[in-house]
């Protein structure tokens, strides 16, 4: 039982309030160059650049975990692929009660 | 204890298994109906969550967690450092959350191949019952399952919010209703007002008996009121009409009920009347 690394839900928005911690969220992938960095579209419609080398091709929809190095961009570590249908607007939501009224229960 | 939870159709038939059944309310309200339904209800939750809860007491082994008795638990999360061992299977759910130990057992071959198709990295679905062992929480699994829909990932933190707020507002009502069994008969009844045409006798009577036992409660009220005391002739039956603004038939009913139970009687006629207590 170990809570004291978590991976904080965010979009965006909340990104920038967590500059420098550990954070995960879902982007869909509008460019993948391979060079090293993806630029994504975040789940409340905002351009997001992932930094990092993904294991895998990736699908349509990539869930990232790692460390928020700016307000806009994430350093990963892990790449998860999400599939090719996903409910952006929901996860959305759940991002923002995690981080606002039921934090207790995430962090 | 566990006997009733048997024949309980509630539980099982009002949404998911962890809301308790709406009739428990009728029962002791100092004895927490949660005790027997809920042993059995299966709670999603986050690994945070369980990290917070404590134990209800230390004969029993049960957690606590927003009040909530936790046996079966519902996670979500990826699978990390897989161990295959030869009666069990061991790793490490994280959620994001937080991290927690779990155990399989595997005793038959279906769940030796349920267990080999798991990756390290993957996104799985675990069912399992909380247990606390030498001081450190972990997971007794009995289900482990890829996630296939990743949409289902959202719906199981959504799902943590919506029991955790069900389960936190259902205790504060259940604190406010800490009140007397008398004062509960009738805010379970009024509105069976609306109800005086159906063909239940059951509920006319009880209706009829909670509105008397008010214009009782009444009458002997104003019987030991030391002006009606000092009367030696008593109260007219009157003047309860009068002072109550009830209709006669009503307070007749109430009078002789009151009458019959010893707690007033007839003094000088018929229709004067004391109370027996200070009287």
């Amino acid at each position: 039982m170990d809570t004291s690394n978590p991976a904080v839900l965010v979009n965006a928005e909340l990104l920038r309030m967590h500059v420098g911690r550990r954070v995960r969220t879902v982007i869909q992938v509008l460019k993948s160059d391979g060079g090293g960095s993806v630029v994504g579209r975040s789940t409340d419609e905002q351009q997001l650049i992932i930094k990092g080398y993904p294991s895998a091709p990736l699908s349509t929809f990539v869930e990232v975990i790692g460390i928020a190095d700016s307000n806009q961009s994430i350093q990963a570590d892990s790449w998860t692929n999400f599939g090719d249908n996903f409910e952006m607007g929901c996860y959305n939501k759940v991002c923002q009660l995690a981080n606002g009224d039921f934090k207790h229960l995430f962090i | 204890m566990y006997g009733n939870s048997q024949f309980d159709g509630n539980a099982a038939f009002s949404g998911g298994g962890f809301m308790p059944s709406q009739a428990t309310q009728n029962a002791d309200p100092a004895f927490s109906p949660a005790k027997s339904r809920e042993a059995q209800a299966l709670l999603p939750l986050t690994v945070k969550q369980i990290s917070e809860a404590f134990q209800a007491s230390d004969d029993k082994a049960n957690f606590l967690i927003d009040g909530v008795d936790v046996n079966n638990v519902k996670l979500l999360g990826m699978l990390y450092e897989k161990t295959e061992r030869v009666t069990d299977v061991s790793f490490v759910l994280d959620d994001g959350t937080g991290r927690i130990d779990c155990h399989r057992w595997v005793n038959e071959a279906v769940d030796t191949k349920e267990m080999e198709l798991l990756l390290n990295g993957m996104y799985v679905k675990v069912h399992g019952h909380l247990k606390g062992f030498q001081g450190k929480k972990q997971l007794m699994v009995y289900s482990v399952r890829p996630v296939t829909d990743y949409d289902e990932v959202a719906n199981h933190f959504a799902d943590c919010i919506y029991v955790h707020c069900y389960n936190t507002r259902l205790r504060k009502s259940q604190d406010a209703h800490q009140v007397p069994g008398h004062m509960q008969n009738s805010t379970f009844n009024t509105p069976s007002k609306g109800y005086q045409s159906t063909p239940s006798n059951n509920v006319s009577v009880q209706y009829n008996t909670d509105e008397v036992k008010g214009i009782e409660r009444k009458i002997l009220d104003f019987l030991q009121q030391p002006s009606c005391i000092a009367k030696e002739k008593g109260v007219h039956r009157d003047e309860f009409v009068q002072y109550l603004n009830v209709p006669e038939n009503k307070i007749l009913e109430a009078i002789e009920s009151l009458e019959s139970e010893g707690l007033i009687y007839s003094t000088i006629d018929e229709f004067h009347f004391k109370s027996t207590a200070n009287g």
